[in-house]
């Protein structure tokens, strides 16, 4: 027999990532800390190691709230080049 | 700009839900071993060096788009005809939660829908954005065995829960238990019947058990929360097959809580509130407000509660005989609340250090200075207390935590 799907219809659009440039080289490292237990530990160290790595440097950020979106993106946008952040917990 | 998302093992779906959300399904993620939390700061720390070379490639190579596929409004499909086999089928498919549901063929969401339009869009339900038009919820409805009389309140729930300030995102993909608890209130609750009174939050009610579990697979299927995969609780609660019921507003003192609210009494509404299931409040001694209120409030006051430290709107509901008890005391719906939010306080001490320290950590502004005798209330101010009425004789009541960064949104039925 034939029957609707539950789920709703809509396009399934892809979006374009950012273009990368092959080196980190003198690029700021951001760091979003989404406020999970030990999310700044990880992201920070990972961070640290990367910029000894590649010779770039760390700037951190973090949202009070994992349960909410971070209100900082556009400050993150203006004052880094990449960024690391964490999802859930 | 160049992102990396940085997760554990545990949570790779719900990463890979969200970016897909956004269109980027091809964003680089970097996994580390579950779990990341509740381990000591060198253990965590010492996860970085595995994944390093990953997240520098991440951040360093383009990742390669996959092709788009497109799916462009509602969709039949060929189904299993016998019932049995229908029920094996839909949780194959995932469009169930577990218990029997009706085939939602043409004439069954054709009869749900009645005249409406269906390609109307009433809200967009995350963590997906899925487009809740009237024809995906009348087939949510039809799978949960609800007719016609009953989608003025699921469209009315629909539309509250994708209010911003519900934070439905949270509430669907969290590991908190918790799930949307719908209150009715106003003249169509008895025209439905929508149990208010004896066992209103148990079973035997069919209005409740289908509009509720109506929202529920609606939450599911459109708005994309799969139990174990984007909803990540960790136990859950069983509200989540269907909570719903309606205040018992003959048995209350004071107003319902749509006229609190600002509606008029004859004005249906539903409101929805992001809840823990109850936890009953047994008292056969009180006789007086005063003494019954040490009995809510020591129910309350617990450290297990989200409400505690991120606040929100949590419910008390009183029982109709805890209720005149408190009435006969004198005091109105507004005192109640003032006394409730005095009584219900958890000192901070009680809390661990490592909470204690966390706490400090996510919230400073309210923890920084607090020592371990400060008293925490339940919520931020005495008007955030939510309170109603519902239930039949005996002597109690519940209280219900939420999870705490959400808050209730009341709607109007349209009917």
């Amino acid at each position: 027999m034939k029957v609707w799907s539950p789920f709703s219809g809509g396009q399934t659009r892809i979006g374009r990532l950012a273009p990368r440039k092959p080196s980190l080289a003198g690029l700021t490292i951001g760091v979003l800390d989404n406020s999970k237990p030990n999310a700044g530990v990880l992201l920070h160290r990972v961070a640290e190691l990367l910029a000894a790595r590649t010779g770039g440097s760390v700037r951190g950020w973090s949202k009070p709230s994992a349960a909410r979106p971070a209100e900082i993106l556009d400050d993150i946008a203006k004052d880094a080049h990449v960024v690391l952040t964490g999802s859930a917990d | 700009m160049p992102a990396v998302v940085l997760g554990t093992d545990a949570f790779l779906s719900l990463a890979r839900a969200t970016s897909a959300k956004h269109g980027l399904p091809h964003m680089p993620v970097a996994l580390v071993p579950h779990p990341l939390g509740g381990i000591p700061a060198e253990q965590a720390r010492a996860k970085a060096d595995a994944i390093l070379d990953e997240v520098l490639r991440g951040l360093t190579s383009d990742p390669v788009a996959p092709a788009a596929t497109s799916a462009a409004g509602p969709m039949l499909v060929e189904a299993p005809e016998d019932l049995d086999a229908f029920q094996v089928w839909a949780m194959e498919q995932e469009w169930s939660d577990g218990l029997p549901v009706l085939p939602p063929t043409e004439a069954r969401v054709t009869k749900i829908l009645g005249r409406r339009a269906g390609d109307e869009l009433v809200a967009t339900l995350m963590p997906l954005d899925g487009r809740a038009t009237l024809h995906a919820i009348a087939v949510n409805a039809a799978l949960a065995g609800a007719g016609p009389e009953h989608l003025p309140v699921i469209i009315a729930a629909v539309k509250a829960l994708a209010n911003p300030q519900f934070n439905l995102n949270a509430i669907q993909c969290t590991t908190h238990p918790c799930t949307p608890l719908l209150i009715v209130n106003g003249p169509i609750a008895a025209r439905l019947g929508i149990a208010s009174g004896p066992n209103a939050l148990g079973n035997g009610h069919r209005a409740n058990a289908v509009i509720g579990r109506a929202v529920r697979l609606t939450l599911q299927n459109v708005g994309g929360a799969r139990p174990g995969r984007e909803d990540r609780a960790t136990l859950g609660h069983p509200g989540k097959f269907t909570y719903c019921l309606a205040e018992n507003e003959a048995a209350s003192p004071w107003e319902p809580l749509h006229v609190e609210r600002g509606f008029a009494r004859e004005q249906s509404t539903v409101t929805v509130c992001g809840s823990e299931p109850p936890h009953n409040v047994n008292d056969h001694g009180s006789t007086r407000g005063e003494t019954l209120m040490a009995a809510l409030a020591g129910t309350a006051a617990t450290t297990g509660s989200n409400n505690i430290y991120l606040a929100g709107d949590p419910l008390v509901i009183l029982g109709p005989e805890h209720a005149q008890t408190i009435a006969s005391s004198g005091w109105s719906k507004a005192e109640l609340k003032q006394r409730f939010w005095d009584a219900a306080r958890v000192p901070l001490g009680r809390f661990s250090a490592d909470n204690i320290a966390r706490f400090r950590l996510t919230h400073p502004e309210r923890f920084e200075s607090a020592g371990p005798e400060t008293l925490l209330p339940w919520a931020s101010r005495p008007e955030d207390v939510m309170v109603i009425v519902a239930g039949g004789p005996g002597k109690h009541s519940a209280i219900v935590p939420t999870f705490g960064a959400t808050r209730s949104v009341t709607e109007r039925i349209d009917a």
